[in-house]
């Protein structure tokens, strides 16, 4: 088999995979229908209900991942990436994991490559952290919690992001 | 001045490679002082991730000019934005076309110029379409799952009640944030989940310490993907920084609440 297909093949195998959580509960859902088919129904109105009330913030989303994808290139990411934990390594390393978009197993490789250029424990473990501010996701966020929590909670993030780089940097010294 | 030429071989007889992004080795000439070495190309594994990782590998090296054979557009974009000019449609052994540059016989292809005035509005077309493409697959991978929790939470609404919930959970903040984390830590993917979960668990009653320690460690723990990160960072390290997520998640949660929850008493 060629690597072409390789791929191919595990793509199909990664997008099956997605699929089987949804089909699962929608199984449950089948299954209920014939046991108590009125409460299946009302469970599934209350499921339309919660889309409707997401609906614009999931526009929102699409929008916001379009303009990162737009304006902000991986190789950009990585490029702000520290060696040690200075003001500027610091800084960039908040900026690049809030930035990051996709699953963190796509940036695992890229990390690795990175520790092996020399960058520091403190950086990549800031990085890692500062992954849960999701620009692209605060209209979701704030349509659930409000604007003071969202604040709050992002600022809060990114001070115990921190924190973990230098507990990082202090525990890993000389490894 | 450092250049880079894809390259099928190890030394300056090799020839060129035909993809930049999949040749075996990379040829890194320092013109300065006439030293060259080979590396292993990233890109040429094929694996996902790696093709950024070339463009990583180039630009850590403090390359300012690429030669190959052919060059993506996706590729070229990277290079271009990061400052390096890149030269294609480029064949022979790396050391006549290496010689070639240096007597500036080497000119930039149309597509390497692309960027540039006449057609940028064509490429910006494209890049826009790239992007959407791009925004549009990111989006439609988290749906599946999303869609599956919208739906759980449908049944959850209607068939687990309150009280079981409310025994759950004790009550005692420090309890249930632990319990928070405790879960955030084993459930994975977009995090999105985790605040519509979140959410709903607010409507039931649990308390907000609970839902904030869940969100966090959502995305900063992840027990999933822990032997994928052991891999690639090391034992010590994916242990060392999943284990002060775990412990920096509670005070986190408790100081955000406390803020919170000063800021409605005073200002709301």
């Amino acid at each position: 088999m060629n690597r072409g297909s390789a791929k191919k093949l595990k793509g199909k195998k990664d997008s099956a995979r997605m699929f089987i959580f949804p089909v699962c509960v929608l199984a449950c859902y089948g299954i209920l229908c014939a046991i108590e088919p009125h409460k299946a129904l009302i469970a599934m109105r209350t499921s339309g209900n919660l889309l409707l009330y997401i609906a614009l913030p999931l526009v929102l989303v699409f929008v916001i991942m379009l303009a990162l994808n737009l304006f902000v290139k991986p190789a950009q990411i990585v490029g702000l990436f520290g060696k040690g934990l200075r003001i500027k390594g610091i800084v960039f390393s908040v900026v690049a994991g809030i930035i990051s978009m996709g699953p963190i197993y796509v940036w695992y490789p890229l990390l690795k490559n990175l520790r092996e250029e020399g960058a520091g424990n403190g950086p990549m473990a800031i990085f890692l952290y500062t992954r849960a501010v999701k620009p692209f996701l605060l209209p979701v966020m704030i349509a659930y919690f409000g604007w003071v929590y969202v604040a709050i909670l992002t600022f809060l993030t990114v001070s115990a992001s921190i924190a973990t780089g230098c507990f990082m940097s202090v525990f890993m010294k000389g490894k | 001045m450092k250049i880079a030429i894809s390259s099928e071989g190890t030394d300056l007889k090799a020839q060129v490679g035909d993809r930049f992004g999949g040749s075996p080795y990379l040829i890194i000439a320092d013109l300065d002082t006439g030293n060259f070495e080979a590396v292993s190309n990233p890109g040429s594994l094929g694996q996902h991730g790696t093709g950024v990782q070339t463009i990583v590998l180039i630009i850590s090296n403090n390359v300012k000019t690429a030669l190959t054979g052919y060059c993506s557009p996706t590729a070229r974009r990277h290079l271009e934005a990061n400052g390096i000019e890149i030269f294609t449609g480029l064949s022979g052994t790396v050391e006549e076309v290496l010689e070639s540059y240096k007597k500036g016989e080497i000119r930039k292809t149309e597509a390497a110029t692309i960027d540039h005035d006449p057609e940028k509005r064509v490429v910006d077309k494209a890049i826009l379409i790239h992007a959407i493409q791009r925004s549009g697959n990111q989006f439609a991978s988290m749906l599946p799952i999303f869609f599956g929790v919208v739906l759980l939470i449908g049944l959850l609404n209607t068939f687990v009640s309150r009280d079981f919930l409310a025994a759950l959970f004790s009550g005692n903040p420090v309890l249930d944030t632990l319990l928070g984390a405790f879960f955030g830590s084993i459930l994975a993917g977009n995090a999105i989940n985790s605040y519509i979960i979140g959410g709903e668990l607010l409507e039931y009653g649990v308390s907000l310490f609970t839902v904030t320690a869940l969100i966090i460690t959502w995305v900063t723990v992840g027990l999933v993907q822990l032997p994928v990160e052991i891999a690639a960072l090391g034992r010590r390290f994916a242990l060392l920084r999943n284990g002060i997520c775990f412990i920096l998640s509670i005070p986190i949660a408790i100081i955000t609440v406390f803020i919170v929850n000063l800021v409605a008493r005073r200002f709301l």
